[in-house]
């Protein structure tokens, strides 16, 4: 990360150029950003910045062949107690630390627990309030480490034809859905959305479903997820499923 | 006001759950009719994204049948269903709708009798929880 025109904006070092200027205030998903840049970088071990939520996206993405994990090298980036309050982050503390310190996880998201007091007729009400702000605009896909499919189902017209802006019910509860098994909890889609839907809580409670249900916490090195495996949690026949 | 009559949309795998309501009807067994069977190649052909969409277009109940665990034509179709309508249930509760309103159950084709009765049983469960409250919204 480096200060270009005022903003932080991402930099790629190649052997025997000067790092310059770095700063450690990542602003962006460095998993996304390592999904783009990888097809362009036939050969070589690339390096990468990466906190706890960009590690575990990098999982993910190698567990669905879309990068090589063997050919990215991992620098450990702690957050900052600031940083982790912002995100109400659960998870800080990358596998190695090379910079900065571990802080203590946020426990307790303060959406989530007001969602869940709510009885089923407020949290619809409360839930509809939030997504009739939706403008469509992408941004919590667009963003998001995990979100790789090359047909995007919500822009099939299938899905979201369905009442133009705001896109209705369906679009939201379609991408938690279809995010509960890999999403790594980065806060990516809440911090770029224009009209503050809290998306965050959102997936902190598909995740946590998807723990109660299967044991699995989306990031992990070394499980396929439970929805591309059959009951007894073996693969099913490649081929026959699709990665997303 | 007339009694509450819910609109439910029934996913039937062609190769178990079609055949059995299929023989529910050649036995003459019966049943609500409020039922709109779809017929589908594997219980897992149905998208969670399906049964989300007709949740919020003001469908009352969605129910999904498929081959026994074992049974599936393709195998290990029917494993993934079973994993992803329970969670699909859990998510929709998450945003305040009841997950009642989706039920998963196996029907293979010689259960005409089960096909019945679980169809009896999910519209009344349907008919005790009431019409969708998505139906009246408006976004």
């Amino acid at each position: 990360m480096r200060t270009e025109h005022g903003n932080v904006a991402p930099v790629l070092l190649a052997k025997g150029d000067g790092p310059g200027e770095l700063r450690a205030d990542v602003p962006y998903q460095m998993a996304m950003i390592l999904s783009r840049v990888y097809p362009h970088v036939p050969e070589g071990r690339i390096a990468v910045v990466a906190r706890r939520c960009d590690e575990k996206a990098i999982a993910e993405l190698s567990k669905r062949d879309i990068v090589d994990r063997d050919r990215i090298a991992l620098i450990g980036l702690a957050c900052t107690k600031e940083q982790v309050a912002e995100c109400r982050c659960r998870d800080p503390c990358p596998e190695t630390v090379d910079l900065g310190e571990c802080s203590d996880p946020v426990v307790e998201d303060p959406v989530v627990e007001k969602v869940r007091s709510m009885p089923p007729e407020a949290r619809l009400a409360f839930w509809t309030d939030q997504f009739r702000k939706c403008n469509k605009c992408y941004g919590c896909t667009v963003n998001c480490p995990v979100c790789f499919c090359d047909d995007c189902l919500l822009e099939d017209k299938t899905f979201t034809v369905e009442k133009g802006i705001p896109p209705g019910m369906a679009f939201h509860v379609i991408r938690s859905m279809h995010l509960a098994d890999k999403c790594v909890e980065c806060g990516e889609c809440e911090r770029s959305c224009p009209v503050d839907i809290p998306l965050l809580a959102l997936r902190k409670m598909a995740n946590d479903d998807m723990k109660e249900l299967f044991g699995y916490t989306a990031g992990d090195a070394d499980r396929k997820s439970p929805l591309l495996t059959t009951l007894e949690g073996d693969p099913i026949k490649e081929g026959d499923v699709d990665a997303c | 006001m007339s009694e509450f009559s819910p609109n439910i949309l029934a996913f039937c795998c062609n190769w178990c759950s079609y055949a059995g309501a299929d023989l529910a009807g050649v036995n003459r067994l019966q049943m609500p009719t409020n039922v709109n069977v779809i017929r589908v190649m594997c219980s897992a052909s149905v998208k969670p994204e399906y049964v989300i969409k007709a949740l919020s277009q003001g469908i009352d109940g969605v129910l999904v049948l498929g081959c026994h665990i074992g049974d599936c034509h393709y195998l290990t179709g029917n494993h993934r269903t079973a994993k992803r309508i329970p969670l699909t249930a859990k998510v929709v509760e998450k945003v305040g709708i009841d997950p009642r309103r989706i039920r998963l159950d196996w029907v293979s084709a010689a259960e005409g009798e089960k096909f019945q009765q679980v169809v009896t049983e999910f519209v009344e469960d349907i008919k005790s929880i009431g019409p969708n409250p998505l139906r009246e919204v408006v976004f």
